[in-house]
């Protein structure tokens, strides 16, 4: 059975580009209804411009960066007996505080990038404007020299196991790295703590300390040298 | 090791495929530059992780979408983001257009992003990714009758809006 003009006009409406046999039977069936395609046809080419917005630049390579990381894949027997286990001790323990729960700070390292690590490296992006990462340094009562500064892709506040921190991501040769800076926290002064693929630097500095992150692949000694050299602790007055 | 670069290899692949569209995709229903990205990036963080759960290629697509309007949703249900003022935010600009023709261009632009998602989100998947009105319906969740229904009637209403905007000469209010 064809159809009349109003059901074609609904179906090219819904769908201006589509090419089955009975919409291109009724097409060709009169002027009428080629005519309302064709301007179909018109409207869409329209709408399909309208729509080209164009991606940030460094969007892909962003995307791309995501590869980098680590997948963590798990293994389900030990999960279960932990779930076990977690449930007889009580589910209070099970939720991630901002208070002192870490029984050390290379508990603490793991756990904090184990929880966000991994998100906060795909939100990097260029590299920050100057003020940005010095409204929260300076917080902290911390300063990151010209040279650290031009490599911080993303800063924010962190809980650290004593007060507040700061975790950065820092572009290097060697792919995105993450900085945790733990104004109140002395660490083992070069101590390298191994989780998940990832290994971490411990920095002890003027005041506070420092967790230099990278995964399997990437080699923190430099970034450890910058970090000692460039990040000023406990210099801030104001 | 292998199976590490595969994994990497088909990671890149699906977003040298579909980063694009997505981005387009976020920013028009979310009508925000920053959380468009953001929600791109996301979502391509949990393909990642759960790539493995990937077993038809054909399926990517959908599969990102979803993703992605799920993250939406979450972020959308935590804070509702400002709406970026989208001059400034690039636009793939063809140079060749006359101004007639861009100015309809922006009034088809103003009328997107007045549509009610109702009528929105199926006309972005089908513009956008090439949806065909079964694959709306599947990724909706709604039937392939009431796609169609939503996608005549949000065409019908750019129309509506351009002929308006066209004939008061609201073009300098746009956005």
């Amino acid at each position: 059975m064809s159809m009349n003009f109003s059901e074609f006009k609904k179906l090219i409406g819904a769908d201006p580009l589509n090419r089955d046999a009975e919409t291109l039977h009724a097409r060709q069936s009169s002027p009428e209804f080629e005519a309302a395609a064709t301007e179909a046809e018109a409207f869409e080419e329209k709408l399909q411009a309208a729509v080209l917005v164009t991606p940030p630049g460094d969007l892909l390579d962003q995307i791309k960066g995501i590869s980098q990381q680590p997948v963590r894949r798990r293994n389900w027997v030990p999960l279960a007996l932990a779930a076990s286990l977690l449930v007889f001790v009580g589910a209070a323990g099970l939720v991630w505080k901002q208070s002192n729960q870490w029984d050390s700070v290379e508990a603490y390292v793991a756990d904090h990038y184990s929880h966000d690590g991994s998100a906060v490296i795909a939100k990097a992006g260029e590299i920050l404007p100057k003020e940005d990462i010095a409204k929260i340094l300076t917080r902290l009562d911390a300063r990151a020299d010209e040279q650290l500064a031009g490599l911080i892709t993303v800063i924010k506040y962190c809980p650290t196991p004593d007060g507040r921190g700061a975790h950065m991501v820092v572009s290097t040769d060697q792919g995105p790295m993450t900085i945790i800076y733990m104004p109140e926290v002395q660490a083992t002064d070069g101590e390298v703590v191994r989780f998940d693929q990832m290994h971490a630097s411990l920095v002890n500095l003027e005041h506070g300390s420092a967790a230099i992150i990278g995964s399997g692949s990437q080699n923190t000694d430099s970034l450890v040298v910058m970090v000692r050299d460039s990040f000023k602790t406990g210099l801030i007055d104001a | 090791m292998t199976n590490d670069t595969d994994r990497t290899h088909r990671f890149n692949e699906l977003a040298e495929a579909y980063s694009t569209d997505l981005y387009r995709y976020a920013m028009w229903i979310c009508r925000n530059d920053a959380l468009a990205k953001d929600l791109v990036q996301e979502t391509f963080l949990r393909a990642w992780r759960a790539l493995d759960s990937l077993k038809d290629v054909k399926a990517a697509k959908s599969w990102l979408i979803t993703i992605l309007r799920r993250e939406y949703a979450r972020t959308f249900e935590r804070k509702v983001p400002p709406f970026t003022d989208l001059e400034k935010v690039t636009i793939e600009d063809n140079d060749e257009l006359k101004p007639d023709e861009r100015t309809e261009r922006d009034l088809l632009r103003k009328g997107i992003l007045k549509l009610d998602s109702k009528y929105r989100d199926p006309l972005l998947l089908q513009v956008v990714f090439g949806h065909s009105c079964a694959e709306i319906s599947e990724q909706l969740g709604i039937s392939k009758s009431a796609v169609m229904t939503q996608l005549f009637r949000a065409r019908e209403k750019l129309k509506a809006q351009m002929q308006k905007d066209g004939v008061t000469g609201n073009v300098h209010e746009l956005f």
